[in-house]
């Protein structure tokens, strides 16, 4: 399964560097050590045109007192140097509380996400060939094809973390991606498209998704585009494919629902647990623990075991996600979702695989309902003001349904709107279900983060078009 | 670490290339302090230490990187290794190249000795009087954040082809986000000030900034749908710079990603519209005496007189286009090869203050956010539809506020509608140092419900 941790810090270096933590009279102190292994392959233009790998490593010593924290963080893993770290560290927060550090004892995992092949057993040579597959499956989709550009990235992440409470938790996390962008052209048209399949696996990514499935799939949609006229601008009747919305929630609703964002009373969600705000058809989650998923872990980067979170019951706001600092600050539960890019940040509330479950409408006759309006196969990027909840979506790839068929594919559209508002308006949820990958960016710290949901119709959304 | 001692270690790498191997190494060793405040108390005060090296090598014309922020002997020759095992695999390119020698020259002003002299309780002082003077404001119910922020980075490079440089600079930031509330409606918007040193930074005019931006966009509601002159604001500005700074790479113009290709030489906007990339001005925040292959920064017109004049170049889209590097190699830290980006980019300022381009608009909107600039604007194909917030322009002057609004157009369109440039060119850290001017432009649709 998983392959042997090389990595640890020794108890007593351990020690030696919380008591200096806490010396300064702090409440906490926690050490959060990591080695990180990373390749990534690009190829574009024809060319292998970079074949990068690499090692990071660090120590981040983190020192709380009440709601101020102190951090510092080192390169260097010797004792002397994370001591020097915890002492900067402590400067931060003076305080008179007189803790000291409690005998350590490992946390078991609450799940693990099992690798069947590690990545670091192949060679660079291996994965050249599994780029140009993708490669070459893209190109001869048609001639129309104009660029291929293919990425493969795989990252094992060694994590340590001991706190001042006893816990000690250690896990690796590898996590595996392959990349395709199409650009396609005709008669002065161009169109782009993406596929971008990831997870928490091992070289076992690539029998659900062969190289050159994922390369042909993303030629054939940028061939399809070719095809799109402007689409309509105005409030429309809004189906997202399954898989395709999940970023949509993720942004307008997920972040809303981040601790550190409702304590600062910047979430338009904040004051609102228990009311209804969503559809009853509407129930959405946080959850690190789905096995093997792009957003899962065993353990947040706090050493909190990773949990399914409800954020939407049925339409009625219910739980934030919070870390360790915005849990006590609010009075509520740690969710395990205190997630840090790396050793060089603090850790924030960040969601893990954000899903819209499942509801009970036939995703066909969710379709068939609609008399006119868009069908997203895919939506782009998106960005959230969390204060008002507004957002704005690039819809990647879409269609127009006409009398309950999907017909013309449309291009140029985008989804306008704010989160409340939107998720009340949520009227059909299908069966179905389809997740997505992304890299979602917080206060500069980016992380994996998971994306799902079943077939939506949103009775009535702003739709921004050229056409 | 010193400039000469990372140079060392520099040297230690490129002394183990054997014959026929190109070897270039790059390194960082940077300190930064970030303090945030909140509630009138110190929220998070982070001290970081980082340093890497990467190493570039080319064999037989293929090339391979590897890095490590492990920065010992055996660490740099197993990195120096893992680099040739993936120059062995990679694709053979004549256009592989490393930079030559050029004048390694240090830029007068990146580095402000001050700078080590501030205390740490001064720093913290600035983040509480920056939210202090941010939540003093009328209307305004806190921030999201308030924050000083610096960095004192050392940065080296050594190679085979006889690059050999260092340099030093500092920088210090304030950066506020305000939420403005009135009616139970919420609206936030960020101030800057970005300087050399914590000294010359000015806490009232980060928090103005944000306050006015911020309480401007209160009762903003869906406008009408129309064609109407746009009046985009310092960060709208930059943001779309950010887009039309990707098609003009060499790098997307070679890979048929770039709008721009097979339009050199002609007129793409009015002849009072200058677009210039230049490294070597000391205030902008991409500014350093040399890229990061080593190659001198400089000045590259790229719209001159509304006429495409050429691309931003590394060494390895010069050779291809045999030309040479216009000094605009980048990377994101030691963990990456060098790309092609823009240092400081900026529309050539005019003469005409914010007020008056109000004034000659008259009727139009005044854009202040702009939302999924990312996904919104297709670099490829110019067709960009994104959101945005802001205030309509009535009378020449700020009428009813706007949200959930969208403007639409290409972006040929929107270089061949620019009416004027504002005089008032500042600096903003969005992907390399973007020039923020206020700028009229006629001709885009806004849309809203």
């Amino acid at each position: 399964m998983l392959p042997p941790m090389t990595f640890a810090i020794d108890d007593a270096d351990v020690r030696a560097v919380l008591t200096a933590a806490l010396d300064a009279g702090a409440d906490f102190a926690e050490l959060y050590a990591e080695q990180r292994r990373g390749r990534n392959v690009r190829l574009d233009d024809r060319r292998i045109e970079d074949l990068t790998s690499g090692r990071d490593r660090g120590a981040g010593i983190r020192v709380m007192r009440g709601a101020q924290t102190g951090y510092a963080y080192t390169n260097l893993l010797t004792r002397d140097a994370m001591v020097e770290a915890a002492r900067v560290a402590a400067a931060g927060v003076q305080g008179n509380a007189k803790r000291t550090v409690a005998d350590l004892t490992t946390v078991s995992p609450p799940v693990v996400h099992p690798v069947a092949e590690d990545p670091f057993a192949v060679d660079g040579r291996r994965l050249v060939e599994i780029v140009r597959e993708a490669e070459d499956a893209a190109w001869s989709v048609s001639g129309d094809v104009r660029q291929v550009t293919v990425i493969w990235a795989d990252t094992s992440q060694d994590v340590f973390l001991a706190n001042s409470e006893g816990t000690r938790v250690v896990e690796r996390r590898v996590r595996t991606r392959l990349v395709a962008m199409v650009v396609a052209a005709r008669d002065g048209v161009v169109q782009t498209a993406f596929q971008g399949p990831g997870a928490a696996v091992g070289m076992e990514l690539l029998r659900d998704h062969p190289p050159a499935e994922v390369g042909a799939r993303a030629a054939r949609q940028a061939v399809h585009m070719l095809d799109s006229r402007p689409a309509p601008a105005g409030e429309l009747p809004v189906v997202l494919a399954a898989g395709s919305g999940g970023v949509l929630f993720h942004e307008a609703c997920g972040h809303g629902m981040e601790a550190d964002i409702v304590a600062k009373q910047a979430s338009v969600y904040a004051g609102r647990r228990g009311e209804r705000i969503g559809t009853p058809q509407l129930t959405g989650v946080d959850d690190g623990t789905d096995v093997g998923r792009w957003g899962s872990y065993s353990f947040d980067d706090e050493g909190t075991p990773a949990q399914r979170t409800v954020l939407f019951d049925q339409g009625v706001c219910t739980d934030y996600l919070t870390d360790r600092l915005r849990a006590t600050e609010l009075g509520i539960p740690r969710s395990g979702n205190g997630r840090r890019q790396s050793y060089a940040y603090l850790p924030i509330p960040r969601m893990s695989n954000s899903y819209i479950l499942p509801g009970d409408d036939d995703p066909a006759e969710i379709v068939r309902g609609v008399t006119r309006g868009l069908y997203c196969d895919d939506l782009g990027g998106g960005q959230v003001d969390p204060a008002s909840g507004d957002f704005v979506f690039g819809v990647d790839q879409a269609h127009l349904i006409e009398n309950g068929e999907i017909t013309h594919p449309v291009r140029g559209a985008n989804l306008v709107g704010d989160g409340p508002t939107v998720i009340g308006r949520i009227t059909a949820v299908g069966t179905d279900f389809g997740v997505r990958q992304g890299i979602c960016g917080k206060d500069g710290q980016g992380v994996p983060a998971g994306l799902g949901n079943p077939t939506l119709l949103i009775e009535r959304i702003t739709v921004g078009g050229t056409g | 670490m010193s400039q000469d001692d990372l140079l060392t270690l520099l040297d230690r790498v490129v002394d183990r290339a054997t014959n026929g191997e190109l070897v270039e190494a790059y390194g960082i060793d940077q300190t930064e302090t970030t303090v945030k405040a909140y509630g009138g108390d110190v929220e998070s005060l982070s001290s970081a230490q980082t340093r890497g090296v990467g190493i570039r090598v080319i064999v037989d014309g293929g090339v391979g990187y590897a890095y490590t922020a492990d920065t010992s002997e055996a660490a740099l020759a197993e990195t120096l290794e893992e680099a040739r095992v993936n120059a062995s695999v990679a694709t053979a390119d004549p256009a592989n190249v490393l930079a030559e020698p050029g004048d390694q020259r240090n830029l007068d002003g990146l580095y402000d000795p001050r700078f080590t002299q501030v205390a740490a309780d001064d720093k913290v002082g600035l983040a509480l009087a920056l939210e202090a003077a941010a939540t003093a404001a009328d209307e305004i119910k806190g921030v999201d954040s308030a924050t000083y922020g610096d960095s004192d980075a050392t940065v080296a490079i050594c190679s085979t082809a006889g690059v050999r440089g260092a340099y030093r600079r500092c920088d210090a930031y304030l950066g506020v986000e305000v939420l403005a509330e009135r009616d139970g409606t919420t609206t936030s918007a960020y101030g800057l000030d970005l300087r050399r040193v914590a000294e010359d930074l000015d806490v009232d005019a980060a928090a103005r900034e944000a306050v006015e931006r911020a309480v401007r966009l209160l009762g903003g509601r869906k406008p009408a749908s129309a064609p109407v002159p746009v009046v985009l604001d310092p960060y709208a500005t930059a943001a779309f710079l950010g887009v039309l700074a990707a098609g003009l790479t060499a790098d997307a113009v070679q890979k048929g990603r770039s709008l721009f290709a097979g339009h050199l030489g002609e007129s793409i906007a009015p002849a009072h519209v200058t677009l210039v990339d230049d490294g070597t001005l000391v205030e902008g925040p991409g500014a350093a005496p040399w890229d990061a292959e080593g190659v001198p920064s400089g000045r590259t017109p790229l719209i001159e007189g509304g006429v495409l004049q050429g691309w931003l170049h590394n060494c390895h889209t010069a050779a291809r286009d045999a030309t040479s590097s216009t000094g605009n190699a980048s990377r994101s830290g030691f963990k990456a090869t060098p790309g092609v980006s823009p240092t400081n980019l900026f529309l050539q300022p005019g003469t005409a203050d914010r007020d008056a381009l109000l004034r000659q608009a008259g009727t139009g909107f005044y854009c202040q956010q702009i939302m999924g600039v990312h996904s919104g604007a297709d670099p490829v194909s110019g067709e960009f539809s994104v959101g945005a917030a802001g205030v309509m322009i009535r009378d020449g002057a700020f009428a009813e506020p706007v949200r959930e609004a969208t403007i639409a157009g290409t972006i040929p369109q929107m270089l061949s509608g620019i009416v004027a440039v504002g005089a008032d060119l500042r600096w903003l850290p969005f992907g390399g140092g973007m020039g923020g001017t206020t700028v009229l432009i006629d001709g885009m649709t806004l849309a809203g419900a």
